[in-house]
């Protein structure tokens, strides 16, 4: 990796380690572990001066960690101390960062628009296996099921773009034999790699044409630094249009061969096509040399293949069982071997087309030496053995000797991420793959290309679906997912979708899915409705409730005593609630001047709209009653609100859940009903309650515990002479 | 990649995240308190929104209460006392920092200070100079002014009492984090001192029947419960068979397998799977990721290093963050 640098404009520069620090336990037996990698280095630039004298972490958001940097000095005294000079820095590192081939809005733009088609795919597994555990058999779910898979994988592939040409046409300019497109991704390459391996079960004998096509993709990629047929081609085609004499041209044929081993063969038949003895001046004089090009440019399209017809508009004669396929091979192999032999050779004058037509029909023939002048990368060399020497015939199990032969014969310089998993899937070793798709394209990819390692591969998927121990209990697919969605969270934009993941970790996807939620900050409304909804999705109904809780603390201790009071009731938080009322409790009876009424009615409204709450609560609704029909008695002098008013009163003053300190300042606000000028609104034997409660409280005043209210003194003596009038007036009534 | 968040003022000693890295608490040599918040969920700036003088001495370290208790902080001061401080906002005035409780005793001083929610309340433990362990216990759900003292012990696994005081440097502590409701409390704590009864990491778990802490499993090999333990870390467990802790010692950083269910003595069976060895010197902290899989530490040595175990459960170093200055 070169240095580069962040996004702060600080320069990361990734050394080599020094040691490798392992464990001392584990002297493992299972043959396949990966083995321990060196530690990756990060060198973080805090720009502090040093000494820095200690250092503090945090992990924030999925796997990002926070680190924290003092330059405190122990010996430092308060008078060294200056306003403003910086004491500390604190810096977020994230890990496991995948490297810039592709960009984090484009990546982000990745990680969304494979959430459909893998949901789509975890849904179709979980009907595929309820089904079959009902009645279907295993070779019609195998069949079923690679299809599904196919289609996931088309949905992912489109995502990461589309370096397919447009088809060629008529009227586009006959120099231009190489079209210019978008720069192939190697997550594409690979990702289409694993496609034609792993998911792709059309006939096993299609498989070599599908590898000539992708390098066809793709072969841009094979190397950084060293040149490649599409490399050759690039140069060509800048040259190929200030040539006046093509065929004169050492390059220009170079071209044609190379392109004709690697089975490009329309570029072959255009490059042909430019050949001097096409023009119309021309043909008079080299008649023979243009038969022999024209012959071999036939000969390039006559070529057979052995693929679907459907599947490609290239030119070659495509035959789709192998047959059928070898008949036409050997009746082409003679017709190339007749061209060869033929005698037209020595009329051709021109000396670079005859030598040169003659290399290309031996490429056509298979000579091995050809090939190897004409292909530059080993992987070239592998597609054209598989086009001219072992015509189709090799099966997967020869493809790995032949690619280990190829690479002794074109050894490359560098190593280039696609080789390994090239060689890992040749070698059809699923560690190999899984450990370089890791390595080289990052948690999105392992975690989305498992499902094509385990399409209809017992082996593969008994490897990766196996429960083990070490890791806590969890499969290899399973850690690969959480691994993902640890990624995904770390994100502000993108947790929203590790939910869909994590759901699909049968084991610790909810336990992760948990701790996911309650990392999202609570007291942003918004936040929070979205945990809510993420939470009624997979019916995290303790969860929610939790949060709600946290988000109606956060509300009720910031002011806000209306959103507290509803989030916790939608929590049912008991406990606080009851706290919460006792608080009012104290709160009413200690302002029951009816100023002060307003600030709290908006509050027992809304905790009277749940009774079952708490008792208390109900208490407090009553009190809003009766506080609402004194103030209606205040405005006016009519009998009959007042006599509703006594109603209430008595109703309080019979329920059991009226706390005692509420008793006295009830009946001090009741005094003007008590000494109702017109008649006595209160009954004998709803006096006698009333005085009976007043007799309680004297004697309740006598303990240690009793609250005392903040009423004038005289006020239980202006209640009993009240009361006491009006019980006389009673009497009389009666 | 990273990226520069915050530039700390002069005197600044020690730092804490709250729970949703949002707000970011530290304490200075002077003993201020300083709060710095982001403006919105998304956002990775972060401004200054208080400063107060938390205590007469340094702070060394600043813990966060749960958020189902609201936004506060404890901070262990230079001296030894602790001070509870939260952010409310009163009757209309605007929001404020409040001393909510003070926490001092003449006898020891408090190195380490962890939250630990139960299924009814919220629990503190303290561990002091003395090798005493206290738990207090919030009395109201909403006021986080009234503490009540619920135990007192010594770290150490007999049920004599050890006369002889020993002399701590510091003291680690680790709450189970664990949020479920019918799991008994549970913590981790591992002393440096002079005593070597005191220093091994033990786990302590609250016996609801009979309102008493108990030691269930000690965290070190029978020759190693003498070594100093520096720091302590509990992993998350999303849904593992077992629990897993790392403990931070003179020898190394340790891994271990706790069971989770008891024996007979009601003790839990513990593994030891792993040493690891790379900080030179003390290691200072430590902190799971959320998922209970990467340990990353901090030591004396200015280094991070983040630890894994690969499939085979071989613990190794995965990544180093060395650090450079200027």
């Amino acid at each position: 990796m070169p240095g580069r640098l962040s996004d702060s404009g600080m320069f990361i520069i990734p050394t080599p380690p020094d040691s490798v620090r392992t464990s001392d336990s584990g002297n493992s037996l299972i043959p396949y572990s990966p083995e321990v990698r060196d530690p990756v280095i990060y060198n973080l630039h805090h720009g502090l001066k040093p000494p820095i004298s200690r250092l503090s972490i945090s992990w924030s958001r999925g796997n990002c960690l926070r680190v924290s940097f003092f330059r405190v000095d122990s010996t430092e005294t308060d008078t060294s101390y200056v306003e403003g000079e910086v004491g500390g820095k604190v810096v977020e590192v994230k890990l496991n960062v995948e490297d810039g081939e592709i960009g984090d809005a484009e990546r982000r733009r990745i990680a969304y628009g494979s959430v459909a088609p893998y949901a789509h795919l975890q849904g179709q597994k979980n009907t595929v296996s309820a089904l079959s555990k009902m009645s279907m058999s295993s070779s019609s779910y195998y069949v079923e099921w690679w299809q599904h898979v196919i289609e996931y994988s088309k949905e992912i592939n489109s995502l990461l773009g589309n370096p397919e040409p447009p088809p060629s046409s008529l009227i586009e300019d006959p120099k231009t034999v190489l079209k210019v497109v978008e720069e192939p991704t190697c997550l594409k390459a690979a990702w289409e790699l694993m496609e034609i391996f792993y998911a792709d079960k059309r006939p096993q004998a299609w498989l070599p044409e599908r590898l000539v096509d992708w390098l066809r993709d793709f072969d841009s990629l094979l190397t950084d630094t060293e040149a490649t047929v599409h490399s050759k081609l690039v140069n060509l085609q800048k040259e190929i249009v200030n040539l006046q004499v093509v065929e004169d041209d050492f390059n220009y044929w170079e071209g044609i061969s190379s392109a004709l081993a690697v089975g490009w063969l329309d570029i072959v038949v255009k490059l042909l096509r430019l050949h001097g003895s096409y023009q119309l001046d021309q043909l008079g004089d080299r008649e023979t040399e243009n038969g022999l090009v024209e012959a071999v440019a036939v000969l390039v399209t006559k070529m057979p293949r052995l693929r679907s017809e459907s599947s490609d508009r290239r030119l070659g004669e495509c035959f789709e069982t192998r047959p059928e396929f070898m008949k036409a091979w050997e009746k082409w192999r003679g017709q190339v071997a007749k061209l060869e032999s033929s005698a037209y050779w020595v009329q051709c004058d021109h000396r670079q087309t005859r030598e040169s037509l003659r290399k290309v029909l031996q490429i056509m023939l298979g000579n091995v030496n050809s090939l190897i002048t004409s292909a530059c990368h080993w992987m070239e060399l592998f597609i054209a053995k598989f086009l001219y020497v072992r015509p189709f015939t090799t099966g997967l199990e020869g493809m790995y000797s032949l690619a280990k032969k190829c690479m002794e014969l074109k050894p490359a310089s560098s190593t280039q991420r696609l080789m390994g998993l090239i060689l890992g899937i040749l070698e059809e070793n699923t560690e190999v793959v899984l450990a370089e798709c890791s390595k080289s394209f990052g948690p999105w990819m392992v975690a989305h290309v498992m499902e094509l390692l385990t399409a209809g591969n017992n082996q593969a998927e008994m490897l990766l679906h196996e429960e083990r121990h070490n890791l806590g209990g969890i499969s290899i697919e399973e850690l690969h997912r959480l691994v993902y969605a640890q990624v995904l969270s770390s994100h502000a934009l993108t947790w929203q979708i590790a939910p869909v993941y994590l759901i699909s970790c049968p084991k610790q996807g909810l336990g992760m899915l948990e701790i996911l939620l309650y990392k999202q900050p609570m007291q942003h409304n918004h936040t929070l409705l979205k945990n809510l909804e993420i939470c009624r999705l997979y019916e995290l109904s303790g969860i929610s409730s939790n949060l709600m809780k946290i988000a109606g603390v956060y509300h009720w201790k910031h002011g806000r005593k209306g959103s507290g009071v509803f989030w916790l009731q939608q929590a049912q938080d008991e406990a606080r609630l009851n706290r919460i009322a006792q608080e009012l409790f104290d709160f009413v009876g200690k302002s029951i001047s009816d100023d002060s009424f307003k600030q709290w009615e908006g509050l027992i409204e809304l905790l009277g709209n749940e009774t079952r709450t708490a008792g208390g609560l109900e208490f407090l609704h009553k009190y809003r009653d009766f506080k609402k029909s004194l103030q209606q008695v205040k405005g006016g002098n009519v009998t009959d609100v007042a006599q509703q008013a006594v109603e209430s009163l008595i109703m309080i003053m019979k329920n059991p859940s009226t706390p005692q300190r509420f008793w006295l300042p009830l009946m001090h606000d009741s005094l003007k009903l008590l000494t109702w000028p017109e008649r006595p609104l209160l009954n004998v034997s709803q006096t006698n309650l009333l005085l009976n409660k007043l007799q309680e409280l004297s004697i309740a005043k006598l303990c240690p515990d009793y609250c005392e209210t903040d009423l004038p003194s005289q006020a239980l003596s202006s209640v009993r002479l009240a009361l006491a009038t009006n019980l006389g007036r009673a009497i009389l009534e009666e | 990649m990273e990226k520069s968040l915050l530039t700390l003022e002069k005197g600044t000693n020690c730092s804490s995240w709250n729970y949703c890295n949002q707000r970011l608490a530290t304490g200075s040599t002077q003993g201020s308190l300083t709060i710095f918040d982001s403006p919105d969920p998304d956002s990775s700036s972060f401004t200054c929104t208080s400063k107060f003088r938390a205590h007469e001495a340094s702070i060394v370290k600043v813990v966060w209460v749960p958020p189902e208790y609201g936004d506060a902080v404890a901070c262990i001061c230079g001296d030894g006392t602790v001070s509870i401080w939260e952010e409310v906002v009163q009757d209309g005035q605007s929001l404020k920092w409040n001393l909510c409780n003070r926490f001092e005793s003449n006898s020891s001083q408090v190195l380490d200070l962890q939250f630990g929610l139960s299924s009814t309340s919220l629990k503190m433990v303290t561990a002091c100079s003395n090798g005493h362990v206290r738990v207090y216990e919030l009395l109201d759900l909403l006021d986080l002014k009234k503490w009540q003292l619920q135990a007192e012990f010594q770290n150490v696994t007999d049920s004599v009492p050890i006369s002889g005081k020993p002399s701590c440097l510091s003291a680690s502590i680790s709450w189970n984090p664990q949020r479920g409701e019918s799991q008994p409390s549970s913590f981790v704590l591992g002393f440096n001192s002079d005593m070597p009864q005191f220093n091994s990491s033990k786990v302590w778990e609250f016996d609801e029947a009979h309102q008493r802490w108990l030691p269930v499993a000690e965290l070190a090999l029978p020759g190693d419960t003498g070594d100093q333990v520096y720091s302590v870390a509990w992993a998350q467990n999303i849904g593992r068979p077992y629990e897993v802790v790392a403990v931070g010692s003179s020898k190394g950083i340790a891994i271990w397998h706790l069971g989770l269910n008891p024996d007979t003595d009601g003790r839990l069976s513990v593994e030891k799977v792993a040493l690891l060895s790379g900080h030179e010197g003390e290691v200072w902290e430590m902190e799971w990721d959320m998922g209970g899989m990467t340990l990353a530490t901090a030591g004396s040595d200015g280094v991070v290093r983040l630890w894994q175990s690969n499939l085979n459960g071989v613990w190794h170093e995965q990544a180093t963050l060395e650090t450079a200055s200027a």
